[in-house]
């Protein structure tokens, strides 16, 4: 027996459990499960509803402290005198737990008669019933008639909103809160409360919005009775009607494992899918609420071409097919294949992409592909992630004491909200969370430093760190880092530079820095992430900040390391498997050089490429990247693969309309670098069709010798035998073990919500640092001293509910979507004249001028502005470049009656 | 605005704890007194000045039975009806009380003056019956002295009895 491990006996039964465990969960080990309605294992245990009431006796000992021992020899149990919540005890060595007492079952059927004294029992109209905690729990433990005289049972209003997402009924409430902790330990949004005390206590909010939280729909999954529910899924269907249908969130890069519950052909709910190494049991409202996209009225549902007289005019798909094949045949045969460029799109799933390069580069023989829409090219992260990336093997969960994660530019909360969580739950298990970041984020809640760097000074910063570790912590340094190509030119490059000079370009004290690089030096894990934000402000210099990362975490050995490496926070849910299938256009899938370079992203679509015809799956860069628009309008052919008609495709020459991701199976990678697949929900509207098969049917009509893929699945086979980092990657292996959350078969609802066991949990592909001898080369991209212009610098940030063409579909959200707005500092807003309120300012820059309502974001440094993109047609857009430029701009105030 | 009109207090009572929250209590009484009651704005700028969502300050208020939520009138009488005041005629007095005012329990005078509320024990059973007006105290009830205390306070407000004058009672610091 290992010294942090007690034995406990449970019914008599001997059980090893860490010391300090509560009964619960060492009785689960046991096999017995102990009911309980306000323990949940994510939260901190309060012993509120008193259902788990169990009998606990210690071992007697005499007054010299050795055990007492009966007449056989056998310890003495001394019983408490009162049955004890078993979610609160710690056990302890020898403590025995009776759980089959008669004492036990009265407590345990008394409990469940007082929790119902005040309990509608209106099961028939309760969207929990049949998931329902209470009324299992009622069915297995419960009284058959309550003694309570019933014309005194608490009547409240049925159901009262919690803001316009979540609905309170508080007759069912048992007062758990197991919300209200939820909201205060894991999101940190203390937004619910008990307000009133006795039978008159309920739930309250008062934030503004009302339940101001972008996480409130899991309150609803781990409330244990009908309380709270989503106005999403309110009256929409019984739960056990539904087919629950595995899936990846499609909204962002954390890959969040959901369920799909599917009736009659439509999406009634989203809910997480427990997955331990990505999202618990958490999802973000997004995600939950975010779906309405797929069922829209106004997908596309059958191929158009545009007539002659500019009109678009039904197809079907073999006239479409092959009028795409002409066209671009001729264009290449006028041209050569270099005129014909690809966009896809980091949404689509890795199945798509791969086809889409495979097509592209064997079939076209034309290199121009990329996928960079909302992303900066030419940094070379992707590359970086490939050879320093977060190692295989590792969990955000298993952080804590001796863990850094390095924040840099990041917005987690607004761009991966579940990430949020994670590094929180990092935090709290005692990882040091250190956040680089020009304006305040979020995340500085969980932040042990925060650095505020000037925009333009990440990459200094980053080369700070990297200098101050190289030279005063020789000590932390691996001996393996000098061996690795590129090391000794990192050394010299960085040697040459001044650190007060970075430190006065980055912003950042040199004592700050200082202070970063000795927990660096010092930590057992270094998560570094970095976000957008960091790559636009860093400009010229992010391939800068990229080989400075890099090397920070190859010189002090955590290259490679399970729980370190490097994440980049990538603005699409496949943004990283994009990059692995090789939508770039200096690689090939597996991130293999190629020998033929194409164009990039940039160059397409501003017009450098010269191309004559563009082929854009998944992607809507006139309205991203307003710019590209007269690019879009002169190209000779156009070829868009969507869901919708979006502003790129109202430009096409033919539409192809694409399968959304519940209508097909696919697979995704997250940001973690973790493969994960999706199953199909639902049947694509008319003839909408997967995208893999759209680009597999051109393929097969230039007559290219692709095998027959019949299904997503044939695609991911050869994915797996082609691609190295996929290798055996086939759908079946991306399966697991589930992780009980319960030892009664269907129990499992208790803890996470749905009985739903998830067992596709994913895998993650090494990168190159995780060999035994890594042969990744180090880069050194040199450092300019950062843009300095009259104006304010106005830094774009995304909001986790915009106007994106997926997001804006769901009308339940409209009144917490993105405003169009300015936040100004202090020193700004003063300048300005504009008052506390607030005011309107004509915003100037990147050639464009819009008038916006300006707020006061005190917190934020002088100098800076920062604007939201995607949240108002396509001009906000037009001033950042939807995200990828921080320009400097100007700010006027416009008077009232101006407006 | 709270935070400008009484900075000087606010300090003052901040400087007694060690973490902002503590002093949420007494912020709520200081709000209480310069609005009559807590209205919205009063819970946002109490949850501003401690840095807190102003859910966990109204999830408080709505705790604790002597923060108003709705506006009262300028005194509040609370009523003992509790079993030692109510075995000397608490009920028959609390019933006369009422009638004079012309209220049911809970209500408010139409000239905005006294608000009537029932209370649990006050803690001056010896001195029953006991009422609270604006937390000061008066004792050993009686009709006469009821009337007599009522036509006191219209006329002149609350006598000047040293304490009970502020709804939070002073720290006691030297």
């Amino acid at each position: 027996m290992s010294a942090d491990k007690v034995t406990i006996y449970v019914n008599g039964q001997p059980v090893e459990a860490p010391a300090g465990t509560v009964i619960v969960e060492a009785a689960k080990a046991a096999g017995v499960e102990i009911p309980v309605f306000c323990y949940h294992p994510k939260l901190t245990p309060v012993g509120m509803c008193r259902m788990c009431l169990v009998k606990v006796g210690q071992p007697a000992r005499g007054k010299d402290g050795a055990p007492e021992l009966d007449e056989e020899g056998k310890p003495v149990i001394r019983w408490f005198p009162r049955l004890m919540t078993a979610c609160t005890t710690p056990v302890s060595e020898g403590m025995h737990v009776i759980t089959d007492a008669p004492e036990v079952a009265d407590a345990w059927r008394g409990t469940l008669e007082f929790i119902l004294t005040s309990h509608p029992l209106d099961c028939p109209v309760c969207d929990k019933g049949g998931e329902c905690p209470l009324q299992d729990l009622t069915f297995k433990y419960g009284p058959d008639l309550s003694r309570f005289y019933v014309p005194y049972k608490m009547h409240f209003q049925k159901p009262v909103p919690l803001g316009e997402l979540i609905w309170l009924d508080r007759e069912r409430c048992i007062y758990c809160s197991r919300c209200i902790r939820f909201c205060e330990e894991i999101a940190n949004d203390p937004v619910l409360e008990f307000a009133d005390r006795g039978r008159a206590q309920e739930i309250v909010t008062f934030s503004d919005p009302p339940f101001d939280s972008y996480f409130s729909g899991n309150t609803t999954d781990i409330c244990p009775v009908g309380a709270l529910t989503t106005e999403d899924f309110r009256f929409k269907a019984r739960v056990w009607e539904l087919r629950n249908v595995p899936s990846i969130c499609p909204h962002c890069p954390v890959g969040c494992n959901i369920v799909i519950g599917e009736r009659a052909g439509e999406i009634k709910r989203i809910m997480p899918r427990a997955n331990e190494w990505v999202n618990e049991i958490w999802i973000c409202d997004k995600g939950r609420f975010g779906h309405h996209f797929v069922g829209a009225e106004d997908r596309l549902t059958v191929p158009l071409i545009r007539d002659e007289d500019g009109s678009f005019r039904e197809a079907t798909w073999p006239e479409a097919l092959e009028h795409v094949v002409n066209r671009l045949a001729a264009v290449i045969s006028t041209h050569g294949a270099r005129a014909v460029g690809g966009i896809a799109g980091a949404r689509a799933a890795n199945e798509d992409l791969y086809l889409f390069v495979k097509f592209f580069r064997d079939v076209l023989g034309s290199p121009n592909v990329d996928h960079r829409v909302a992303w900066p090219a030419g940094t070379g992260i992707e590359q970086a992630v490939a050879h320093v990336g977060l190692a295989s093997g590792s969990n955000l969960a298993g952080l804590g004491k001796g863990s850094l994660i390095l924040l840099v530019g990041s917005d987690v909360e607004e761009e991966q909200p579940v990430t949020y969580l994670r590094v929180r739950r990092a935090r709290r298990n005692g990882a040091t969370v250190v956040v680089a970041q020009a304006r305040p984020v979020k995340e500085d809640a969980e932040a042990a430093h925060i650095l505020r760097y000037r925009v333009g000074g990440e990459a200094h910063l980053m080369a700070a760190l990297l200098k101050v570790v190289l030279e005063e912590h020789e000590g932390a340094l691996d001996k393996r880092f000098d061996k690795l190509k590129g090391a000794q030119q990192v050394r010299e490059a960085v040697a040459e530079l001044a650190l007060d000079e970075l430190a006065g370009a980055s912003g950042v004290g040199v004592e700050e820095i200082r202070a970063l690089a000795g927990l660096v030096a010092g930590a057992r894990d270094v998560i570094i992430m970095v976000g957008r934000e960091a790559l636009v402000g860093a400009e010229e210099n992010a391939p800068a900040l990229v080989d400075a990362a890099a090397a920070l975490l190859a010189a002090t050995g955590k290259a490679g390391q399970a729980n370190s490496g490097l994440v980049a926070l990538w603005p699409h849910n496949n943004s990283q498997g994009a990059c692995d299938m090789g939508v770039l256009p200096d690689m090939l899938p597996g991130y293999r050089s190629a020998d033929e370079v194409g164009a990039t992203v940039d160059e397409m679509l501003s017009g450098a490429a010269g191309l004559k015809a563009l082929y854009i799956m998944a992607a809507d860069p006139a309205r991203d990247r307003p710019s590209s628009r007269p690019v879009l309008e002169q190209v000779d052919f156009l070829v868009v693969q969507d869901l919708f008609m979006t502003e790129t495709a109202r430009l096409a020459d033919v539409i192809f309309p694409a399968a959304a991701f519940a209508e097909r199976a696919g697979s995704y990678t997250s940001l973690e670098r973790r493969v994960q697949r999706a199953e199909q929900a639902l049947r694509p509207p008319g003839e909408a069709m997967p995208d893999w098969w759209i680009v597999a049917q051109l393929a097969e009509r230039f007559d290219a010798a692709w095998p027959p893929y019949a299904t997503a699945v044939d695609v991911m086979a050869e994915i797996a035998k082609q691609v190295k980092l996929y290798k055996g990657m086939t759908y079946e292996k991306l399966e697991g073990e589930p992780v009980p959350w319960s030892t009664v078969a269907g129990y499992h609802h208790i803890y996470t919500g749905t009985s739903v066991l998830n067992t596709w949990f994913g895998q993650q592909w090494p990168v190159q640092a995780e060999a035994r001898r890594p042969k990744y080369t180090l880069r050194w991209s040199g450092l300019r001293p950062p843009r300095r212009e009259q104006g304010v610098r106005l830094v774009p940030r995304r909001r986790l509910y915009d106007h994106g063409t997926m997001i804006a579909r769901s009308h339940l959200l409209d009144r917490r979507r993105a405003r169009p707005e300015v936040l100004v500092s202090s020193q700004e807003a003063e300048r300005l004249g504009l008052g506390e309120q607030g005011g309107t300012l004509r915003v100037q820059a990147n050639g464009t001028a819009l008038v916006a309502s300006a707020r006061l974001e005190p917190r934020l440094p002088a100098g800076l502005a920062v604007v939201a993109f995607d949240v108002d047609g396509t001009a906000w857009n037009a001033l950042t470049e939807g995200g990828l430029r921080a320009p400097f701009g100007t700010l006027e105030k416009v008077e009232e009656a101006e407006e | 605005m709270l935070r400008q009109k009484r900075a000087a207090e606010i300090e003052e009572v901040l400087s007694h704890y060690p973490e902002r929250r503590a002093a949420m209590i007494p912020l709520l009484y200081m709000a209480q007194e310069e609005y009559g009651y807590l209205t919205p704005q009063a819970i946002k700028e109490v949850a501003d000045i401690l840095e807190l969502d102003p859910t966990d300050v109204y999830g408080v208020a709505r705790f604790y039975s002597l923060f108003y939520l709705e506006p009262v009138g300028k005194f509040v009488i609370r009523f003992c009806t509790d079993l030692p005041c109510a075995l000397v005629g608490a009920e028959e007095l609390y019933r006369y009380l009422l009638e004079k005012l012309g209220l049911e329990n809970g209500g408010t005078t139409p000239d905005g003056l006294f608000t009537v509320q029932e209370a649990v024990c006050l803690a001056s059973c010896g001195t029953a019956p006991v009422m609270q007006i604006n937390f000061q105290y008066f004792e050993h009830l009686t009709r006469e002295k009821i009337d007599e205390i009522i036509a006191l306070v219209r006329a002149q407000g609350l006598p000047p009895n040293g304490k009970g004058l502020h709804f939070a009672p002073r720290p006691q610091h030297q």
